[in-house]
């Protein structure tokens, strides 16, 4: 029997720094303070500067206010924070915990550090319907409820990422068995198919439709409404109210599928429930945001650097470690080239690139 | 009434239609151990794979108490059998407590921590709780593994009221493979306390001379057919090892030189 | 989404907000470069307080504070400017920040975008409007229009039509050309040139062979942010190689803004590039304008 990893294991801790009982309570109750205090630092910093005190009367003014009309100044502060900040804060911390989350479970199916919510094809699916939205979208927006009309990408990204890996579960599955081998490759292959579709609606797209396209992949809390956190919002709940009961079977996975099976985990219902919930999870989340970069990889990682790998602290903590980091990605996002924003995807890949090499650098200087 | 305990009949399994079992009738009796030999590739992990549910037969019937075990939901199934694999890889960077705690089904018990210090204390990894399990070695994991599926078999039992609990059957693939001699023994004498106190066991050895010491009976497995069973000393035969691993050997020759087996530790030796 | 923009999607038409705009305090946010270029040569530059990041010209348009791309607007990017009006060309957004300053109450006027003479007319008006100067206004479109109109009857009269083909980028050594339907198809044509391109549609990669056979007098590019394409790089294309354009090394560079920006300026960039498509033709220049000095 050899002691080598599972290929494509990372295992960024070097050995024998767990060796003292994991700070689970602490850690979870700092990824938790994080969240709050990105938050309201997410309400509280903005490119239009409003005294953090000015920020909490105005919220109060207007939950409990009389709703006396305002104007000028006052409406403007009203309107950034009520319109902008609040629903950009609630729905960055539902892409980052959707997303984080997602990543931590198809980590734990794929038995992979490496896997990210991309490997089920959610965001190639959701590319190709974003951008044939872009194109042909004009023609039938007007089919969408009123209310609807101006979220025709974001639905047509949710049922094309959702679509996108409900085919590939459909065909790594076969006579009840999903083989995570398949999975992967019908993964890549479909993504591959999904990728060439995108190509050419970008060669038949204007300039201007490339261009907004191309924003959208680039991911951005930017068109941040209470209506999208609303839509966004029971597809994350349902993913993180469903992980306490899928933290056991991701637990037995890590041991293999069979011996998952021996502990009394139903392998195939869990690996069909967790792309499933995955896919509605950052499916919402890529839908409302576009591809916000390195979120699914890096979070759980780092969760699991702190809490060490057990599913039913890493995935709420995951939840909470990527709200913090999109919105403290976010609050970057909005700052650095104010007033004008750079794409949220751009920053949290900036930042979580060069963070991945250095823990890969720090591993093999570890490892000698 | 139904046949009590697991059996197997005209059992057949087959991989892209290639036939590793073909038509093993066999049963594993609670309160025995029964050894399962036979040469390399003669289908043996195959075979236990199709006994714990985990493979799907191309025919036949594997029943636990009557009931076909590849129709009972897994959970079910976990509560009265537990597999010790060959070799196990964990994915992340799990600590060995964490690793034996995966064996803890059903309601968890409140004394967690002392269950697994138990635990370890009988594979003989006392204070190894904290480790990573990917710090270890393989003999060090092989234990490891071992008190994950004694801790399953623990909760099953407790599941049941005092007393009640049905036997369970303990299934193990070549639990020996990496253990030093002292080890070997150590495994093979909690084996044998589970048949001692009324579960059923199943194991996959390669060492005739271990077989041979633990087993109430034995099963010889060869090109996925069963060529022999019954007591140890029915099946050790000159003519059974010849047919089914194709070799000369003589059964209780003593050779010229020097020679140790692990017999000569007597009864003692398989005392938890 | 798009197509559906222009002036429909403005909620606030351009009189309503005249009285807003004619105050003294008024604090612009220009969003596209023709925009900005006529709030400057209706003598308001000084009342626009953020731009985006086309408005490149006049020179002071570019010290203002950026708020980014046009169709890509953060709300709160635009408020922190401060504005009381904001005046953007068709298709900025995305509605989503459009909704958020209609509930900040700044009023927002589209300036519908077409490539033609009079939709450089029709802007100058509406803009003038929003900002109540309709009198400059009126002065500036009667200028722009008779510049236009001297231009074309000048290019009317030459006697060749030259083919020329429009170069956004030569990434990966293959031309994304002007097609169709472009601001550089627009222009060509009011250069008195013809669009060896127009079989395409947009600004689309073109084939080798296609440009080839296209056989063009000129390559036209753009100058300026950090992507011009020199003569060396355009000629060493295996789409221009052997080409007229290639043998006489006719390579047109202008400024983006300048060239395919549809403002006051246009005129002044239809002379110059017909008369570096027409080599040799005598044509007469443009009356000086204040709104067209400098880079």
């Amino acid at each position: 029997m050899s002691a080598a990893p599972v290929p494509g294991t990372l295992e960024m801790a070097p050995s024998g720094a767990a060796d003292r009982a994991r700070p689970v309570k602490a850690g979870l109750i700092l990824f938790a303070l994080l969240a709050i205090v990105a938050f309201l630092g997410a309400i509280a910093i903005g490119p239009l500067s409003i005294a953090p005190g000015r920020v909490l009367a105005v919220i109060a003014d207007a939950v409990w206010g009389e709703g006396a009309s305002l104007t000028g100044a006052a409406l403007r502060e009203r309107v950034v924070v009520m319109d902008v900040r609040l629903p950009r804060a609630m729905l960055g911390a539902l892409v980052g915990a959707g997303t984080a989350v997602a990543g931590a479970i198809m980590q734990g199916v794929f038995r992979n550090a490496l896997a990210d919510p991309g490997l089920v094809g959610i965001a190639p699916g959701a590319g190709l319907a974003a951008v044939a939205w872009v194109v042909f979208g004009g023609a039938v927006a007007h089919l969408l409820p009123l209310g609807l009309q101006g979220l025709g990408l974001s639905l047509a990204a949710f049922a094309g990422g959702l679509l996108t890996t409900l085919v590939i579960a459909r065909l790594a599955t076969r006579g009840g068995q999903t083989s995570v081998a398949t999975l992967l490759f019908a993964g890549l292959a479909l993504g591959a198919l999904a990728s060439a579709g995108t190509g050419v609606m970008v060669f038949i797209a204007s300039e201007q439709q490339t261009r907004e396209f191309l924003f959208w992949t680039m991911g951005s809390l930017g068109g941040a409404t209470w209506l999208k956190a609303a839509l966004a919002a029971p597809f994350v709940f349902a993913l993180v109210a469903l992980s306490p009961f899928l933290a056991r079977g991701l637990d037995a996975m890590a041991l293999g599928e069979a011996e998952a099976f021996h502990v009394g985990i139903d392998v195939n219902r869990l690996k069909r429930i967790c792309v499933v919930a995955v896919a509605a999870g950052v499916g919402a989340a890529v839908a409302a945001a576009g591809v916000v970069a390195f979120i699914g990889l890096m979070v759980p990682h780092l969760a699991r650097l702190v809490i060490g790998p057990g599913h039913r602290a890493l995935l709420p903590a995951a939840a909470l470690l990527g709200a913090a980091v999109v919105l403290g990605a976010d609050i970057l996002a909005r700052m650095i080239a104010a007033p004008a924003e750079l794409p949220l995807g751009v920053v949290t890949a900036l930042i979580g690139a060069p963070f991945f090499l250095w823990l890969l650098m720090g591993r093999r200087a570890f490892a000698g | 009434m139904h046949p009590s305990g697991l059996s197997a009949r005209g059992v057949s399994v087959a991989i892209r239609g290639k036939r590793l079992v073909s038509d093993v009738d066999l049963d594993v009796v609670p309160g025995t151990v029964t050894i399962l030999v036979g040469p390399n590739g003669a289908g043996k992990s195959t075979l236990l794979k199709a006994l714990t549910g985990e493979m799907r037969l191309a025919a036949g019937r594997v029943t636990l108490d009557g009931a076909d075990i590849h129709a009972m939901p897994p959970r079910d199934l976990a509560f009265r059998r537990a597999v010790l694999p060959q070799a196990a890889e964990v994915a992340f960077p799990f600590t060995v407590e964490e690793v034996i705690a995966i064996g803890l089904i059903g309601a968890q018990a409140p004394d967690r921590a002392a269950h697994v210090a138990r635990l370890l204390q009988q594979v003989d990894l006392p204070g190894f709780g904290g480790r990573r399990y990917d710090s270890l070695s393989g003999g060090e994991r092989q234990r490891v593994q071992l008190a994950r599926v004694l801790a399953q078999i623990d909760c099953a039992r407790r599941a049941y009221p005092d007393g009640a609990a049905p036997p369970a059957f303990l299934f193990l693939d070549e639990p020996t493979s990496s253990l030093d001699l002292g080890h070997q023994l150590t495994v093979l004498a909690l084996a044998r306390e589970h048949a001692r106190a009324g579960g059923g066991v199943l194991a996959v050895l390669h060492d005739l001379n271990l077989a041979a010491m633990v087993a109430d009976r034995m099963v010889v497995l060869a090109g996925g057919r069963v060529v022999a069973e019954g007591a140890p000393g029915t099946v050790l035969t000159d003519d059974v090892l010849a047919r089914a691993f194709g070799v000369k050997v003589r059964v209780g020759a003593v050779p010229v030189g020097p020679f140790v087996l692990p017999q000569s530790i007597g009864a003692e030796g398989l005392r938890p | 989404m798009l197509g559906t923009c222009g002036a429909s999607a403005s909620e606030i038409r351009p009189q309503d907000a005249a009285a807003q705009g004619a105050a003294r305090d008024a604090r612009i946010v220009s969003i596209g470069g023709a925009v900005t270029e006529i709030l400057f040569a209706l003598g308001v530059g000084d009342k626009v307080v953020a731009v985006d990041q086309t408005s490149q010209f006049p020179a002071a348009a570019r010290a203002l504070p950026q708020v980014g791309y046009a169709r890509a607007l953060s709300p709160e990017g635009v408020l922190s400017a401060g504005p009381s009006l904001i005046i953007a060309i068709e298709g900025a957004g995305p509605k989503s920040t459009l909704d958020v300053l209609k509930a900040a109450s700044v009023p927002v006027v589209i300036v519908p975008e077409v490539h033609t003479p009079e939709g450089v007319v029709e802007k100058i008006r509406a803009i003038a409007k929003a900002v109540g100067e309709d009198a400059r206004g009126r002065a500036l479109a009667d200028a722009v229009r008779a510049d236009f109109a001297a231009v074309e009857a000048a290019v009317t009269a030459l006697p060749t039509r030259p083919k020329a083909v429009f170069v956004l980028a030569a990434s990966g050594g293959s031309a994304t050309v002007g097609g169709t339907g472009t601001s550089a198809d627009a222009m060509l044509r009011l250069a008195g040139a013809t669009n060896a391109m127009a079989s395409v549609h947009g600004y689309k990669p073109a084939v080798d062979e296609a440009a080839m056979a296209a056989d063009p007098d000129a390559v036209v590019v753009m100058k300026g942010s950090g992507q011009e394409l020199p003569p060396e790089t355009i000629f060493a294309l295996p789409a221009f190689m052997g080409t007229p354009a290639a043998r006489d090394r006719r390579h047109v560079a202008m400024w983006g803004s300048y060239l395919l920006g549809f403002g006051p300026r246009t005129p002044q960039a239809v002379l110059d590039l017909a008369r570096a498509l027409h080599p040799g033709a005598r044509l007469a220049d443009l009356p000086p304008r204040a709104w067209a000095d400098g880079q």
